[in-house]
């Protein structure tokens, strides 16, 4: 066990959270991340492989689709481990690529249903937050970035983006939400 | 004037506000327009290049008069029209566009030299001297002609955007779109009705008896019913401005430009609609005539008449007189005098008119001049060879109506005349997906309106496979426009076609005289139909004008287009709240807390901050602190963040030959273990980046680029990978923030790194210069290690997942305290690279080849790559600049970068130049400032003293020629 004190991506040694009317914003500093894509001849990784645009939770990870053969693994509280060794002996062949802290990631809750998710996503988006439904998974512009959004379940969304513009996207995610707040 | 009886407005609620200084109550439901005319305030601003006196002309977005100037301070806003800005309490509003008061504007002189100002002046004086235009001519006429001023201040309010997808958008909210997204919604499809008002109804609100009830009682009936239905969206307050590409549709919310503050409230949101379909309602627009004089204030479109009395109860003056060439002008007169308003005659140009109530109508009559100094006092009427003065305080004109077909006009689509409509008409399918339907499309009476809003709707869902029933609508009323072509008043006096651009038929006479009779030149010529009512009022009729003139049917005359936005929008909405720091994305190195406790100085490094140096207590100058940082680099060990070198994993079966591929170097050939410099080249043969590909594997590299092209390169070998070679076996995956790199530099870098390494052997003979390794730090964190240097010292590059990249930056300062470890910032690690001769940007400009690096034996022969063929052009392989370093001959003189390179003596011209000096910095190590540069043959003139010609500072100075690497040219203390 290392004796450095890791930092989160937003800077403290503590994950962020905001709380605006029914939904909470939080900085997801203990998931990992790992991405998967099959050489030529490889076999099938024993990994969820979902289809385009989608999302799949299987155990104790999930995984996204990013690209032909290509996927993103999450392993929720696994940041701490060598994820990507653990990924790497489920995909014999495969390349895998540790990418932990590659990203950071924020997850989005509300206390009262989907309907607080879809007025924040429209706010956030270019995507239709009424056929982005649970399971479904994007890459996507925001504020001149890509990011990854998933939709967790119908209360639960995620947006994944580059490490190092964590604060960039806080401060966007927040003021949109804050303004929904305000709004409301 | 008082009040008259009805109207929508809330008289127990009373707003204050003040106009030029001066107070006056209006009501919650009011406009600033219908506020001031209620306070018999008809003079509202200056006219742009005459200075003459305006008032309000319309009731809605197309009003080109009545300009002003809302809010103080920060918040100030210009050009804001008074008819579309809702009142709240403490409203401030100031007239613009004059010197002095609104009643004695100073600036109206040019009123009295108006001979003068006739169109294309600008154009045919001040060409001469030619240096007095900027400086003299543009800012004088600017001061004189022009519209609302800026308070050079920040704009203190937020915005932000978002982004909405529907089924069917519908645009407008008057009788047409009500009856659209009814029967859309009813069906269950997902609808947006947006309007640009802040109420619901559009005429609907501005006519007497348009439905058989009253109409805003079944406007409350359908909204109460709008807020029962889940599918559907109303956007009040909401403009959709511009028809973009596959069924994008950009719409402006004013979110609270209708309070007095907006509080945490953004001023306005942005959205981006994505629309299946859409319909277009968005009305018409009433036509003026021109007569002589006829821009006085109290002349004002009949419709707009109407809708001030019906929706805002409130009238311009107690006597009105009516001219028209249709039935619209009588409906205004029935209106008017059912409130009690004196109709003093209706002048109806149509010869055998009939009165339509008690009042007088001269029939066969014009209206050929008007007096009143700030006001309407009085309009002359010719009729049948008599003319008479009639007393009035306004004078309402009804010219026909012009659909607003602005947003078919987006993808270029041009309207074609209808003769039986007498009107423009955009053609179907000049939008894809849009339909239009109302007023908008030709069908201007209430039922008309409603029936082809539903129908539009039906059909349009209809494409997309949903079935959607027509709604029972109420009966509206079904006047037929037949529409009277007059286009103006023939007469010796300036008739105005244009309000908003001082825009006359003489204008367009002249612009025929001319020879400006294309409609484009027509309007370029004159100005007709630019600024903020982009011609909403005017257009059609200047048009239709040189269309007389020339004897040609207005069809055959053509029209012009229309762009967005439909009407103005505020550079900050634009911006969806991306200001100040917030502009771009701002990405922090791993290390940047650390840095920010250490008092570092941060630089903007394309998105990056990175530390620039790290100040000292005592330092006074960045150059102490660089100074010291270099120096210390070189007698000790100096650490610094390059995380923000782009970072590819590269993997597969077949990753060494793609990057054999990519690279002008074998990259195939690298051992396990070991590390490479890599030299990239475009397609055209240039150097395009440089970096360093590590062999992790038989199967894995991980490469590194410049911190400037990480985007880019990245990019590139994607598209390499997927589309030039996809049968190669490789995948790509960005990992720049994934991992934290330290370089950590100078004699005592290797003891340094011994104290944090888990018993790995860094010694010279385990891991030599260009060796790379995975292994575990500070207790078994997982960790790489790469021996490059790119400061010509001792040195290492060490990687840690991105989170412990604060810790290890600490902790390396902490360890190496008795070694001299000292962070070191961008500054130094330019001034290190340049002492050593190491290329960087500015020496990989695109302008140069690898043999001008000195690097033109890297681009292999044994192996194709991506530049290699280019590269060996006649033309590339002819040149014989070359890398070198210029240290000045007097140690004291500067090095600029960018002074071009001469034979001393020579002259000194694009001939005689023989190149120029790439990067320049002091070095501590030499004791004087060096650079680098590229020289002609400079590889055979070591010693040779030559010119350093920096001409724009008035600098020329002698420079010695010497060798690029000014620190250990023999690489003996990074292989030690």
């Amino acid at each position: 066990m290392t004796d450095l004190h890791p930092i989160c991506a937003l800077g403290a040694t503590q994950p962020q959270t905001r709380r605006f009317g029914p939904l909470t914003l939080a900085e997801n500093s203990e998931l990992a991340l790992a991405s998967v894509a099959l050489r030529r001849d490889a076999a099938s990784p024993d990994l969820p492989q979902p289809v385009p645009g989608e999302w799949q939770a299987a155990g104790d990870i999930a995984a996204f689709w990013t690209g032909p053969d290509q996927w993103m693994v999450e392993g929720p509280g696994l940041a701490a481990t060598d994820f990507a060794a653990q990924i790497a002996a489920r995909a014999p062949g495969c390349s895998v690529t540790e990418q932990t802290d590659g990203f950071v990631a924020f997850e989005i809750t509300s206390t009262t249903g989907p309907g607080p998710i879809r007025a924040l996503l429209e706010k956030l988006v270019n995507v239709d937050a009424h056929r982005f439904t649970a399971g479904h998974a994007t890459r996507t512009g925001f504020h001149h970035m890509s990011v990854f959004v998933i939709r967790r379940a119908d209360d639960r969304l995620a947006l994944i983006g580059m490490r190092s513009a964590a604060g960039t996207i806080w401060h966007a995610l927040t003021d949109a939400a804050e303004q929904l707040e305000v709004m409301a | 004037m008082t009040r008259l009886t009805g109207g929508l407005i809330d008289r127990s609620r009373s707003l204050n506000f003040t106009f030029d200084g001066k107070s006056y109550t209006g009501h919650a439901g009011d406009t600033l327009a219908s506020a001031l005319l209620a306070n018999d305030v008809r003079l509202m601003g200056r006219s742009f290049k005459y200075h003459r006196p305006r008032g309000v002309v319309s009731s809605g977005s197309e009003e080109p008069n009545a300009l002003v100037e809302l809010r103080s301070g920060a918040w100030q806003e210009p050009n804001t029209r008074a008819t579309v800005a809702e009142l709240f309490d403490e409203l401030e509003a100031k007239s613009q566009n004059k010197i002095g008061s609104l009643s004695f504007d100073f600036l109206a002189v040019n009123d009295l030299l108006s001979p003068f100002f006739a169109a294309g002046f600008y154009y045919k004086t001040f060409m001469w001297p030619r240096a007095f235009w900027e400086k003299l001519y543009e800012p004088a006429i600017r001061r004189a002609a022009g519209l609302g001023s800026l308070t050079h201040e920040a704009d203190p309010d937020s915005y932000d955007a978002g982004f909405l997808h529907c089924d069917l958008l519908v645009i407008g909210g008057g009788a047409a779109g009500i009856a659209a997204a009814l029967t859309a919604a009813r069906s269950g499809a997902r609808v947006i009705l947006a309007d640009e008002d802040f109420r619901l109804g559009g005429r609907l609100l501005a006519e007497s008896n348009p439905l058989e009830q009253p109409a805003t009682d079944w406007i409350a009936g359908v909204e109460a019913e709008f807020a029962s239905l889940p599918n559907l969206r109303v956007m009040r307050r909401t403009t959709v401005w511009g028809a973009f590409d596959h069924g994008v549709f950009g719409a402006v919310e004013r979110v609270s430009d209708h309070l007095p503050t907006p509080g945490k409230r953004v001023r306005q949101s942005l959205w981006r609609i994505t629309a299946k379909r859409a319909v277009l309602a968005a009305g018409a627009t009433e036509r003026h005539i021109p007569f002589a004089n006829n821009d006085r204030p109290g002349v004002m479109l009949a419709g707009a008449m109407r809708a001030y009395a019906n929706r805002w109860a409130v009238s311009p003056a107690n006597r009105v007189a009516i001219f028209t060439s249709n039935d619209e002008g009588h409906r205004t007169a029935v209106d008017l005098a059912a409130k009690g308003v004196e109709i003093i005659a209706v002048v109806d140009a149509r010869t055998g008119a009939k009165s339509q109530g008690g009042y007088r109508t001269i029939a066969g009559g014009h209206v050929t001049d008007s007096k009143g100094r700030l006001g309407l006092t009085s309009v002359q009427v010719t009729a049948n060879g008599q003319t008479e003065w009639l007393d009035c305080g306004a004078l309402g004109v009804a010219g026909g109506w012009n659909p607003n077909l602005h947003l078919a006009s987006h993808h270029r689509g041009r309207p074609q005349w209808d003769d039986a409509a007498q009107a423009f008409l955009a053609q179907d399918g000049a939008v894809p997906g849009l339909t239009i339907a109302g007023a908008a499309a030709g069908k201007g009476s209430t039922a008309q309106a409603l029936a082809s809003g539903a129908q539009a709707a039906q059909a349009a869902l209809g494409d997309l496979g949903i079935t959607a029933t027509l709604p029972d609508l109420p009966r509206g009323e079904d006047a037929q426009m037949n529409q009277h072509a007059l286009w103006h008043v023939p007469g010796k006096g300036r008739a105005w076609v244009d309000f908003q651009n001082d825009v006359t038929v003489k204008d367009v006479k002249l612009a025929h005289q001319e020879n400006m009779v294309p409609v484009e030149h027509l309007k370029r010529w004159t100005t007709l139909g630019m600024a903020t009512d982009q011609g909403k009022t005017s257009n059609v009729t200047a048009l239709a004008v040189m269309a007389e003139l020339t004897g040609k049917s207005i069809n055959q005359t053509g029209t012009t287009i229309f762009r967005p936005p439909y009407t103005p929008v505020s550079m900050g909405v634009l911006g969806g709240g991306d200001t100040g720091v917030h502009f771009r994305p701002r990405r922090l190195t791993p290390t940047h807390e650390w840095a920010k406790s250490q008092g570092a100085v941060f630089v903007e490094v394309g998105q990056w901050m990175r530390a620039q140096w790290y100040p000292k207590p005592g330092e006074t100058h960045w150059r102490q602190s660089v100074d010291r940082e270099v120096l210390a680099t070189r007698k000790g060990v100096g650490i610094c963040d390059v995380t923000t070198l782009g970072k590819v994993d590269v993997q597969g079966a077949d990753a060494g030959e793609f990057l054999n591929r990519v690279y002008a170097n074998a990259m195939g050939s690298l051992k396990v273990g070991m590390v490479r410099y890599g030299l990239m080249l475009r397609e055209d043969g240039f150097a395009w980046d440089d970096g360093t590909c590590a062999r992790l594997s038989e199967t894995q590299y991980v490469v590194t680029t410049t911190t400037a092209n990480a985007g880019t390169i990245y990019r590139h070998m994607e598209f390499c990978r997927q589309c030039l070679w996809p049968e190669l076996d490789v995948q790509l995956i960005s990992t720049t923030d994934a991992w934290a790199q330290l370089s950590v530099a100078g004699p005592n870098a290797r003891k340094l790194l011994e104290r944090v390494v888990d018993g790995f052997d860094l010694s010279n003979e385990a891991f030599p210069f260009m060796a790379c390794a995975a292994l575990t730090i500070c207790g078994g964190l997982r960790a790489r290690i790469f021996r490059i240097s790119f400061s010509g010292e001792l040195a290492y590059e060490i990687a840690v997942p991105a989170r412990y990249g604060n810790a290890l930056m600490a902790r390396l300062i902490e360890k190496g305290a008795d070694l001299g470890a000292t962070p070191y910032g961008t500054e130094t690690l330019g001034v290190l690279r340049i002492e050593k001769g190491h290329a960087a940007g500015n020496e990989l400009n695109g302008q140069t080849t690898a043999q001008m690096l000195g690097m033109g034996r890297m681009v292999s022969t044994k192996k194709d790559s991506i530049g290699a063929v280019l590269s060996r052009r006649e033309g590339m392989v002819a040149d014989r600049r070359v890398l070198v370093g210029l240290q000045p001959v007097d140690a004291a003189d500067p090095v600029v970068a960018g002074s071009h390179l001469f034979t001393q003596g020579a002259e000194q011209n694009t001939a005689t130049d023989q190149g120029w000096i790439t990067s320049a910095c002091f070095s501590p190590h030499i004791g004087s400032a060096i650079g680098l540069g590229y020289l002609e043959n400079g590889a055979e003139r070591m010693g040779e003293v030559i010119t350093a010609a920096n001409p724009l500072q008035g600098q020329s100075v002698a420079m010695r020629i010497v060798s690029a690497h000014f620190v250990d040219p023999e690489g003996g203390r990074l292989r030690d």
